[in-house]
């Protein structure tokens, strides 16, 4: 009878040492903090770079300096993608700074996301966007723009030009025209912020930005263009041996923006998303990764 | 060829010369004109020290814009609407727009226009700040192409159909022309 009743009892006890012995054999469990996410993730990343010996590797982003939650999302992946590609600098193709450009703004839309980036020592270049500040942001350090509005910078065998598409002024034409003849690259690459071909229904393309660069870039060799604006990602088809990318979902959405003109290769615009590059040789290698780390297109291109 | 033909196309002749000749005048006065206000305007603004530099701080950014700001107003304290695009030179930029939109480009260009945001009701006032959250609107490279070449100092934008002089250093309202840009 004492033995029935207590029967429940022993039953539980039995059941709760089970349950301690089960859980002290088991690894002790550790807090989901953010490195550890990021690292896990970096082991089973779907890398489709070949990360060759002496290449130039970087990431694109555009139209991200929103601040929100969105931004720091794609900035957490672009930390557990650089852990494995090892990419050493990031071109960023205008809006980087959206609204006032007080000096929490800068911390707030720049520095907080990508401060693991900027404390691994990855540099960024910025072009300038419609809702940037010229003044500020060509005159803040950490954007290396060296106090101008356009500038040239190299990396090995490829040449970069950012420009400002806010302002093409004859001067900046000039310029362009003149650094890209004079430029030893062998790869060039142009980025700024307004796309010359766009799919996009917000804005379209710029038919005059494009009427007076692209004679500019086809007498001088330019292999491939960045531009954001488009709150989406697009990969146009090839014209006349141009590659164009346009990216600006970096931290900006605009969802169904697309239609088909039939000029673009790729397209997505359901959510955020950075680009990482890598040169080696005459093969140029991309793969865009949305803000939940999906790879939304990749592949290689050839020097033309 | 008889005589009076000859005095015919010769003075058909001289008539086409001397009416390009009087135009070309009709607008370097103007052009002048604005360059030298232009000139006048940097020369008063180098005077009082008006300069930025880069720097890693946006603290250091925030102290230099506010310093630019001063010191390019108290260069001008009564400017006004209309001290640079005076009449007269207002009449030639318009001119040049037009140009510039009824030219071999011009769709390209109203296409640009159309395209980049146009903010018709920006408030607008000549030593103001630009509004700092609103969006800048490009400027067609082949407009700019139209328009007198400026110094880095300043800039030309298209606000609506307002066409706003801005000291580039300082994001103040140099001069604005109203009215610039035909509406679509």
């Amino acid at each position: 009878m004492i033995l029935s009743i207590k029967k429940p009892l022993y039953v539980f006890l039995l059941l709760v040492i089970l349950t301690a012995c089960n859980s002290a054999t088991q690894p002790a469990r550790t807090q989901p903090t953010e490195n550890n996410n990021q690292a896990t993730s970096a082991q089973h990343l779907d890398i489709k770079l070949p990360l060759q010996e002496k290449s130039v590797r970087f990431a694109v982003i555009g139209d991200s300096g929103t601040g929100g939650r969105d931004q720091y999302e794609v900035a957490q992946q672009m930390e557990t993608y650089r852990q494995a590609i090892k990419f050493d600098f990031v071109i960023m193709l205008g809006d980087n700074i959206y609204g006032s450009h007080q000096p929490r703004d800068f911390e707030k839309k720049f520095e907080v996301p990508y401060k693991p980036l900027l404390d691994a020592g990855v540099k960024f270049y910025a072009s300038l966007g419609n809702h940037d500040d010229p003044n500020d942001e060509r005159l803040y350090k950490p954007f290396n723009m060296g106090g101008e509005r356009y500038y040239a910078f190299r990396k090995d065998e490829v040449a970069f030009f950012a420009l400002d598409s806010n302002y093409m002024d004859p001067k900046q034409l000039d310029w362009l025209d003149e650094n890209l003849k004079s430029s030893k690259g062998k790869w060039k690459i142009c980025f700024f912020h307004h796309p010359l071909y766009n799919d996009g229904r917000h804005h379209g393309p710029d038919l005059d930005l494009r009427n007076r660069l692209l004679p500019i870039f086809q007498r001088n060799g330019v292999n491939a263009v960045f531009s954001g604006h488009e709150h989406v990602y697009q990969r146009m088809k090839p014209e006349q041996n141009i590659y164009y990318f346009v990216l600006g979902n970096s931290g900006q959405l605009m969802t169904h923006d697309l239609r088909d003109s039939g000029d673009r290769a790729k397209g997505f615009d359901t959510d955020r998303g950075f680009m990482v590059v890598e040169i080696a040789g005459d093969k140029l290698y991309f793969q865009v990764i949305s803000r939940t780390g999906e790879t939304i297109d990749s592949g290689e291109l050839e020097r033309r | 060829m008889n005589i009076a033909l000859k005095l015919v196309i010769t003075g058909i002749l001289s008539f086409l010369v001397l009416s390009h000749s009087f135009a070309q005048n009709k607008d370097e006065t103007p052009l002048k004109d604005f360059q030298q206000r232009i000139a006048k305007y940097l020369e008063a603004r180098k005077k009082n020290g008006v300069s930025t530099k880069p720097t890693d701080s946006a603290d250091k950014l925030a102290e230099q814009k506010h310093q630019a700001v001063e010191k390019t107003r108290e260069t001008r304290p009564d400017a006004k609407q209309g001290d640079i695009f005076t009449p007269q030179v207002g009449a030639y930029f318009k001119k040049q727009i037009a140009a510039a939109l009824q030219g071999r480009d011009g769709a390209k260009v109203s296409a640009s226009l159309r395209h980049a945001e146009p903010l018709p009701n920006v408030p607008l006032k000549v030593n103001e700040k630009y509004p700092q959250d609103l969006p800048l609107q490009s400027t067609p490279p082949t407009l700019l192409l139209h328009l007198p070449r400026l110094p880095d100092e300043l800039h030309y934008r298209i606000v609506g159909q307002t066409l706003v002089l801005f000291d580039v250093t300082s994001n103040l309202i140099v001069d604005f022309l109203p009215d610039a840009v035909p509406k679509p």
